[in-house]
Order: structure tokens, then sequence, then C-alpha cells
């Protein structure tokens, strides 16, 4: 994991086993356990769609399944990436309008 | 295997919160059949969340007193060997019939009973730049903090109204990040007077000096009758503009001034999440101290709809000691159906006393129908279909006031979120009026589902 992802994280919370995901094809290191949110905003990618009218960037807002405004594209299907736990392997796409 | 999905127990709960997981123990410890839906990872609810593995005793993350109970409240739930599904979506219910996705499968719990504790979220209140990624609401700072190790930012505002934001405060400095400002929009003389009706209430008492202590020593001052005006940034929040507000809550735009954060947490009080027990057909009411829309009930949790109890923030806003003796009121009421045991008077006595002290605090920081003017006519108000504000008037002016005639009007409250976010202010910013909100409309599914979970639903 990159030294400014570390930097994300809580100091001493322990170790755990990593996984890896791709985010438009990108390699994206995380924790196990981590939502696919929280792992791209640990990895510095906060920008998970583009609002639906003017293309303008949106992020996690509720973190908790209620907004909405983190729908990305895993293996063709539209989740939230503040619900979804990240899995080795997963493919995950930016998502555009909700 | 279950190749039908299908699965009986006599009681289904929705949410493994406080209420939910009371009710949930309780009912399996006297031997009754329960299932738990949750859609979150682990038991806990949102305020009761657990810690990250390994963050749990070790001290990084800062907890108040009633954490304890929450703590000790898992264990119980756990120790009474609930049936839960976690990762639980519920989407349609009828009495006795709870449907949700887990899992991206097609579920149908079958219960003659259910107990509703869906829990709450954050009121969001629009103003210019609230879309900007790195503009949170305060409860997902919560749950990144709290829920998984995360750090937010470097400098945060946390600003809004209620009790909630403290709780933000502390997780964000146990986080290291430097909290800029910490922005109260109620005044200070409402707390004042909010004080005797929350005096006697020896455990929120507590709770308060527990907070107080802490943002003492980190040299955070909670800042009576501020809020923020605007978020700026390229690309993301850099900047916030905050000034000074009304006893009402009106922007004194004089008073305004330029702060630099990387990370802002909004949270203007919670909204019940009321929408199951709207599908239900249970009776509800507008109360505005409570946080809107809530269900109504009698003295022992019971809806208008037979077989549906109700606990915690669905019965309008009150935190987790009211839920927890709600969620004990409503389980004892289950239990008095199929016993005949008379609920105990001393339950029905203690979740009162917790409404009232909650109530009484609520009372310090009742909505300011001012800060719907901290929105400009081209601020976003509906985030998931980009409405702005002026959008919103144009369809008012046009269709009607009602919260139906504005979504049609303007596509508001259509998208996704099903006006969860943008609901609770939409016809007053649409209007210009702190009208009574009308009571949501709620669609199937409940929640968005893949239309494969709608196509293969078990049939109820």
């Amino acid at each position: 994991m990159s030294g400014q992802g570390e930097a994300r994280r809580i100091a001493g919370l322990g170790q755990r086993s990593g996984v890896a995901f791709t985010f438009d094809g990108e390699v994206i290191e995380a924790r196990a356990g981590d939502t696919i949110a929280m792992a791209l905003w640990v990895a510095g990618r906060q920008v998970l769609r583009a609002s639906s009218r003017d293309g303008a960037p949106r992020s996690v807002f509720c973190n908790m399944g209620i907004c909405y405004e983190c729908l990305v594209v895993v293996d063709g299907a539209t989740v939230r990436a503040c619900t979804t736990v990240v899995h080795d392997g997963m493919r995950v796409e930016r998502g555009g309008r909700p | 295997m279950n190749p039908e999905r299908v699965i009986d127990a006599h009681v289904g709960v929705v949410g493994a919160g406080p209420g939910g997981m009371v009710a949930g123990a309780m009912l399996a410890n006297a031997g009754v059949s329960v299932v738990v839906l949750d859609e979150g990872h682990r038991p806990g609810g949102q305020i009761f969340r657990q810690l990250p593995e390994g963050a749990a005793n070790r001290g990084q993350i800062a907890e108040p007193p009633s954490h304890h109970q929450g703590q000790q409240l898992t264990g119980v739930f756990a120790g009474a060997g609930v049936a839960v599904r976690n990762g639980a979506t519920v989407w349609d219910a009828k009495p006795g019939r709870l449907w949700f996705e887990q899992c991206g499968e097609s579920w149908l719990l079958r219960c003659e009973r259910i107990v509703l504790a869906p829990g709450a979220y954050d009121r969001c209140i629009p103003f210019p730049g609230w879309t900007l990624p790195g503009v949170l609401t305060a409860g997902a700072l919560q749950v990144m903090v709290r829920g998984f190790g995360v750090v937010p930012g470097r400098r945060a505002l946390v600003v809004g109204s209620g009790p909630l934001l403290l709780p933000t405060v502390t997780s964000l400095l146990s986080a290291g990040v430097k909290v800029v400002a910490a922005l109260e929009a109620s005044s200070r003389l409402g707390a004042v007077k909010a004080l005797p009706g929350v005096i006697g209430n020896r455990s929120r008492l507590r709770e308060a000096a527990w907070y107080a202590r802490k943002l003492l020593a980190a040299g955070v001052r909670l800042r009576w009758g501020w809020t923020v005006f605007a978020c700026e940034g390229d690309g993301r929040v850099q900047r916030a503009v905050i000034g000074k507000v009304g006893r009402d809550g009106r922007p004194r735009r004089d008073t305004a001034r330029t702060i630099e954060v990387d990370v802002v947490g909004a949270g203007f009080g919670l909204v019940p999440s009321v929408e199951l027990g709207l599908r239900l057909g249970c009776g509800s009411r507008f109360d505005a101290a409570r946080g809107g829309h809530c269900l109504t009930v009698d003295a022992e949790q019971r809806t208008s709809v037979a077989g549906v109890f109700a606990a915690g923030e669905i019965c309008g806003i009150g935190g987790a000691e009211v839920a927890m003796a709600e969620g004990q009121v409503a389980a004892a009421a289950i239990l008095r159906d199929l016993r005949g045991t008379p609920v105990p008077d001393a339950l029905r006595r203690r979740a009162a006393a917790e409404r009232r002290a909650s109530d009484a605090m609520l009372r310090a920081f009742a909505p300011l129908p001012g800060l719907h003017e901290l929105a400009q006519p081209d601020t976003i108000v509906c985030r998931c279909e980009d409405v702005p504000l002026q959008r919103a008037r144009q369809a008012a002016a046009l269709h009607g006031s009602s919260l139906r005639a504005i979504k049609v009007g303007c596509r508001a409250g259509m998208g996704p979120c099903q006006a969860r976010i943008c609901g609770p202010s939409l016809q007053a910013l649409a209007t210009g009026r702190p009208v009574a909100m009308d009571v949501p409309v709620v669609q199937v599914p409940v929640k968005p589902v893949c239309s494969a979970t709608i196509v293969s639903a078990p049939p109820g």
C-alpha cells in the first residue's frame, strides 16, 4: 500500500489481510473488510461518478447506504460503493448517472 | 441450502441498532424464533457501530460512556443466538412478510409479527458547494473513522445542529484530524432553556460532560449560532465560508469569513427512516422537533397495523437510550400476545422517561427555517437528479406546493435516493414557506434493488 494511503488509516489498527481490486483498470490495494468507498478513499480516489446533468465530480456523501451518491459499476451491476465490501479481483468502474 | 429462498420465523426485526438488538435478544432469550434483517455488515447500527477489528479496547478511537453500553448490548445480542441476516436490504413489506435482497439474492421472510427499528439518517440542508467531493454528512465521517479506521482528511469543518455534532468532532480528533471549526446553528440560549428537562437524566449528563472534556482538551470550541454559508474548491472542497445566523437560522451575510478545510461533515439533525412503516400502512404524524414524519405507536409500541411494532427513531428521533427502552417494550408486548404475560410497568415507565428526556433535549435543537436561505437559485437541491433550487421553485409555482406536485414538476426526489436526502427540505425550499411536510411518497422497491431481485422475488 502506498505511503499516502497508510496516512489515511488510523495507526495501530492491527494487521488484516490485504486484497486487491481494480478501479477503472487501476489496481487498488485494500484491507479485507473495507467497502469499495473506503478502500478508494484511502487510495486517494474520491471521485466515484459524474453527476447526471453537468458531469460534475461526486463522491461518498452519506456513507451508510441512504443517498446513492456513490454508485459504481461492479461486473456490470450498479451498486453502492459504501455498502459493498471489496473482494480480491473485483472489477469496479466509475458510475455514470444514478 | 434453501432453493426457495423463503425463511420462516415468528418475529422479523428490521434493523440491528440498539432498538432491534434489544428486541431481538429479548425475544430469542424467551425462546421465540426471531430473524433480524440488517443492512449493515455487523450488528450495532449507526450509533453503536462496532469499531474496526483491532481497534477495540486499544483506546485509539475515543468512545463516550454510552458506548460501553453498546459493546455490552452487542455481546448480549451475539450471546442470544439471534439469527441475523447482515447486508440485507428490505425493499418491500406487508403485514407478516418482509422481502429483502442479500448478496444479490432475493429473499422472503415470513413472520407473524414485525418489529421496525430501522433508525434514522442525517438531515441535509442544501448550501452552495454541498455536492463537492469532501463534503459529507456528519454521520458519514463517523462511519469512516469508527467503522473503518479511515482518516477523512487533515482539516475538518463540522457543522449543523444537534447532539450528534459532538461525537463527530471527537471521532475526527481520534483520527488525528484538526477540527478547524465546530458550528452549531442553534442558539446557546435554547440549550440553556432545555437543561431542566435533561438535568434529571444522569447518563445524558455524564455523556455531555465527557464530550465537554474532550473538546476542551483538544482546544475545540463549539460555536453556537454559526453555520456554513458555502463550500468552495476546484473539484473537491478546499474552503468553507462560515458565518453567524439569526435565532431563526437566517444567515447574517455580513459575518461571513473563509476558512481552509479539506473535509466537511454536515448534519442538521436526523430524519426518521419511516418508509417501511408507511409501506405497511402504519399511521404516522408530523413532529418537527422529532425529525419529521414518525410512526404513531401506543404505550406497548404497537403501530396502527396489527402485528407491526416500532421502536426507536422511527417513532421520532430519540437516541439510543430511547431505542433500547422501546425495543424492550416491543418485545415484552409480543411476549404478552404469545403468552399472556403483562408488559412490566417498569419497562413502560422507563421508555416514557427516556422519551421525555430526549424530547427536552431536542427542544434545544428545533429546526431553523432560516437555514433554507443558505441555498442560492443555482444550488442543487436534489443531488440524484441535479435539480437546482430555481427549478424546484418554478415547479412549485406551476404545479402546486404539494410534495407530489413539486416532484412531478421538476423530478426532484425521483432519483435513486427516493427523496431521502432532499425530501425533508424540498417543500420548504420550493415554496419559500416553512410548511409541515407532506407524508413522504413511498414507492416499491422501498430502496432501489436489482430488477432481478424484484422479478425473482418469492411470492408472499
